[in-house]
C-alpha cells in the first residue's frame, strides 16, 4: 500500500518537473563588446526594451548580405517600439575598419558589434550568419532562429522574426520558437 | 620576298597547330568530367531515405555545400582528391547542394565541370529547408560547408562542420572503419 502511494508521489513530481522545465526559458549571460566606433555596449542596457533582437551577422556572407535590407527595414519598423537591434559580428577575417565600411555601405542604423576571438558567438552557441536571438529583459531567449524562410525576398513565405516580434509586442507567447534555414558558418579562431 | 612569303606562311601555320593543340586540351579538360556526374538531379526526403538506408556495407560521406559558399568551393578539391583516393574501398562520397533547383544549369553544373567533379552531386529540394536541415541532424543550424558521415550501417557517426581538408575527412573515414 506504501509503496503505491511512493509511486503515485513519484509519478506526480515527475510530471510537474516536466511541465515546469517545458516552460522554462534558456537564459542568455549580459555581455559588453564595443561597436565599430569603440563605442561599449552591454545586454543590461537595453533593460528597458520589449525585446532585444542579437543578430549574428557578417560583412562577406551572401546569405548574411541578402538579408541587409530587410535588417535596415525590421529596424524601422520596430525600433520605435522599444525594440532594440544589435548586430554582432564574430567572423575572425572581418574586422572593425571591414565592419564600419560594410554598416555605412547598407546604411545600418543600429550597432554593429566585434566579437574579437568569437567568445560570444561562444556563449550563445551560435553556429551561423545569419542568426537571430529574441530576448526579454531577463536576457531569456524567446525566439531562435532566421530571419525568414527564404534568401529570396520575393519568395519569402513565413516571416519569422517579424512574426516573433508581432507576438511579443502583443503581450503573447512566441508561437514558433526555433527556426533554421541554410546560411555561412561562423568563421572562428582556433582554441 | 617569296622567301619571306614561305616564312611567313609557315609561321602562320605554325601559330595555328599550336592554337588547334591548346583547343583540343580545354575539350580534353571538359570531356575528362565524366557526363554522369554533371547530370544534377534534385533530392528530396524520400531520396534521401533511400540513399541512407541502401548501404550495401559502405561508410557514406555526405558534403552539404552551395555555390555561394567560398568555404564550400575551397574544400571541394580536397572531396574530388579524396574521391580518387577512396575509390577501390567501400566508402561513398555524395554531394549535396543548398543551391536553388533553378540553379542547376547556370550555377551548380558550371562550378562542378570547373571542378572535373568525380562524384554524384544533387540539389535539395525538400520544400522546407529546415526539414532537409533537421533530417540530417537537429543539432545542425544549417551553417555551409558541413559534412555528415555514415557507417556502413547507414548510423550517422559524427557531422564535420565547416571546411574541412583532406586530412581531415580521411582521419574521419580511417577511424570509422576502424570501429566496424
Amino acid at each position: 500500500m506504501l509503496n503505491k502511494y511512493v509511486l503515485i508521489v513519484y509519478l506526480v513530481i515527475f510530471l510537474l518537473s516536466n511541465v515546469i522545465s517545458a516552460g522554462e526559458l534558456k537564459k542568455v549571460e549580459n555581455f559588453t563588446l564595443k561597436d565599430y566606433t569603440g563605442k561599449a555596449h552591454s545586454l543590461a542596457d537595453y533593460k528597458e526594451s520589449k525585446a532585444i533582437v542579437v543578430m549574428f551577422i557578417a560583412t562577406r556572407c551572401p546569405v548574411s548580405n541578402a538579408y541587409n535590407s530587410r535588417m535596415v527595414n525590421l529596424y524601422n519598423d520596430y525600433h520605435e517600439k522599444n525594440v532594440t537591434f544589435i548586430g554582432i559580428n564574430s567572423n575572425k577575417q572581418e574586422d572593425t575598419k571591414e565592419i564600419a565600411q560594410h554598416s555605412k555601405d547598407n546604411k545600418f542604423a543600429f550597432p554593429v558589434l566585434k566579437d574579437e576571438q568569437n567568445v560570444i558567438a561562444d556563449k550563445f552557441d551560435a553556429q551561423v550568419t545569419p542568426e537571430i536571438f529574441v530576448l526579454n529583459s531577463n536576457l531569456e531567449i524567446l525566439y531562435h532562429g532566421r530571419i525568414d524562410d527564404s534568401q529570396r525576398e520575393k519568395e519569402v513565405k513565413s516571416s519569422d522574426l517579424r512574426n516573433a516580434l508581432n507576438e511579443i509586442l502583443a503581450d503573447k507567447s512566441v508561437d514558433t520558437k526555433e527556426t533554421k534555414a541554410f546560411g555561412c558558418t561562423i568563421k572562428r579562431v582556433s582554441k | 620576298m617569296r622567301i619571306f612569303f614561305i616564312f611567313l606562311t609557315a609561321f602562320l601555320l605554325v601559330l595555328s597547330c599550336g592554337a588547334d593543340g591548346k583547343n583540343d586540351q580545354n575539350h580534353q579538360d571538359i570531356e575528362d568530367v565524366d557526363k554522369k556526374y554533371l547530370l544534377v538531379k534534385t533530392i528530396d526526403e524520400k531520396g534521401l531515405d533511400s540513399l541512407l538506408n541502401n548501404r550495401h556495407g559502405k561508410i557514406l560521406l555526405i558534403n552539404v555545400w552551395a555555390t555561394w559558399c567560398i568555404p564550400c568551393r575551397e574544400e571541394f578539391p580536397d572531396l574530388v582528391r579524396l574521391v580518387d583516393n577512396y575509390k577501390n574501398e567501400k566508402v561513398d562520397i555524395i554531394g549535396i547542394s543548398a543551391d536553388y533547383p533553378d540553379e542547376i544549369e547556370t550555377k551548380v553544373i558550371p562550378f562542378l565541370k570547373a571542378q572535373r567533379v568525380n562524384f554524384i552531386n544533387f540539389v535539395q529540394n525538400f520544400g522546407k529547408q529546415e526539414d532537409f536541415i533537421n533530417k540530417l541532424n537537429k543539432d545542425w543550424r544549417g551553417a555551409l560547408p558541413t559534412t555528415f558521415v555514415y557507417d556502413a550501417n547507414g548510423k550517422q557517426q559524427i557531422y564535420l562542420l565547416g571546411k574541412q581538408s583532406f586530412k581531415d575527412f580521411s582521419q574521419t573515414i580511417e577511424s570509422i572503419k576502424k570501429s566496424l
